[in-house]
């Protein structure tokens, strides 16, 4: 069984790009966002189990889009109901075995898989690797001041708060999302710990979108998988992943929304901004905390 | 690109986010909170959630006001008695078989959904009446 790659990194760090331009590989299969080790079994998906802060129905989306295109051939409202009944004969399995199954089942391809949410817990990282103990680990890092700004612009900072990312000043609490890019980053790096040097990259999200056939080639010689002219050339379209478009209105999502409307890729140069200047979501003129701006340096920023 | 690891412990680089645990919907971990800022964060909370409310008002006022909306749009295709005005200029009406074509598909995805929902609904219904033949009382 083709061991399957993971993109680690926080929300709006380029992965959905990435996570699809890499699908497209002849010889990958790019997977929406499954969100299977946010749980141990495949029923919790459907468990809500706090009232805090609403619905969370969005996160079975992508799981559902993925078994009806891989085992209906088709995301239609049937094939979707269909990977009810799937899931359903399935609730009581492990969300490992689940994945197992799935990634057997699109073998040889190489399974490709992003969920921003894997990052929320070292515990979930290590389940993965517990279930594939040959994965391949890609970290995708952006720059602190680009992917706060993104996160902040997505549904007024949802996912910042989702994930506590708060910060109190003496009359109220506001939304920080830099705690949030600074401590999955830190999930990440304290879990990459425990796995082989090998079995890991590190790649900065502006150098893909500038230089991108040559990272998209490294990568490849990575992964082992071919790297040939023809090969880049279909990964340069991400638009033509059977996911990369909003699903049936029973899945619609199981990816980011702002992809889901325009998923073309056009390789352009990032502007990278500075480390020490005020940020544009703080009303008060602070900006990135010593410890941000210290892994950021790290990150090569 | 660069391979990660360094020459510091495995796996003990310090966090500097204020709350602990998993996220809100599932198990934050408080405990390192002041009563007051629990406070805070419940207040901050409670805002979003009113924000979160009153866009879905917003948005679902729109779709109910659809039909209201259609008629308006619809009169200026029309005169007095009912025939097309002689003079209507040919980009309002393109515009406006634009628009109608928007709307129906809208409608059509109402429906879609709405049919989903009923084949849900008679799937339970029908598994509650099979149990109910099936149970011994009956």
């Amino acid at each position: 069984m083709a061991a399957p790659v993971f993109l680690l990194a926080p929300p709006r760090s380029y992965t959905s790009l990435m996570n699809a331009m890499l699908g497209q590989h002849p010889e990958a299969f790019g997977l929406p966002e499954l969100c299977l080790f946010n749980v141990e079994t495949l029923g919790q998906l459907w468990i809500r189990d706090s009232d805090e802060m609403g619905g969370d129905a969005k996160t079975r989306h992508g799981l559902l889009r993925a078994v009806a295109e891989i085992y209906a051939g088709e995301q239609t409202m049937q094939s979707v109901r269909m990977a009810e009944h799937w899931c359903a004969a399935r609730q009581n399995h492990s969300a490992a075995s689940i994945y197992q199954e799935l990634v057997a089942k699109i073998d040889p391809l190489v399974a490709v898989e992003k969920s921003p949410a894997y990052t929320i817990d070292v515990k979930r990282m290590r389940a993965i690797y517990r279930a594939f103990p040959d994965a391949r680990f890609l970290h995708l890092t952006r720059h602190p001041v680009g992917q706060c700004k993104s996160v902040m612009s997505l549904y007024e900072g949802t996912w910042a708060l989702f994930v506590n990312s708060i910060e109190f000043l003496a009359d109220r609490a506001i939304v920080e999302p830099q705690y949030a890019w600074h401590d999955f980053n830190i999930n990440i790096l304290n879990f990459l710990d425990s796995v082989p040097l090998e079995q890991q990259m590190r790649v900065r999200g502006e150098d893909m979108m500038s230089d991108t056939q040559e990272y998209l080639g490294r990568i490849c010689r990575w992964l082992r998988l071919r790297d040939d002219a023809d090969a880049i050339e279909q990964m340069m379209h991400p638009e033509r992943s059977p996911f990369a478009c909003f699903g049936p209105l029973d899945a619609l999502f199981g990816n980011d929304p702002n992809f889901l409307s325009g998923p073309t890729f056009r390789p352009h140069k990032v502007k990278v901004p500075p480390l020490d200047k005020p940020v544009s979501w703080r009303e008060d003129g602070a900006g990135l905390k010593p410890e941000v701006v210290a892994l950021a340096r790290e990150f090569g920023y | 690109m660069s391979d990660s690891g360094d020459a510091r412990k495995e796996g003990s680089r310090p966090k500097i986010g204020p709350v602990d645990g998993d996220p809100v919907t599932t198990h934050p971990d408080l405990e390192k909170l002041s009563s007051y800022q629990r406070g805070l964060r419940e207040a901050l909370l409670r805002e979003f959630k009113a924000r979160k409310v009153k866009k879905f008002v917003e948005k679902q006022v729109k779709y109910i006001n659809a039909n209201r909306q259609v008629a308006e749009e619809i009169k200026i295709l029309f005169d007095e008695n009912g025939q097309p005005p002689a003079n209507a200029p040919m980009e309002d009406i393109i515009a406006e078989r634009r628009q109608l074509e928007y709307q129906i598909k809208w409608f059509e995805a109402m429906v879609l959904e709405l049919q989903t929902r009923l084949l849900r609904v008679r799937e339970i219904e029908a598994l509650a009446l099979d149990v109910l033949d099936h149970s011994p009382e009956a």
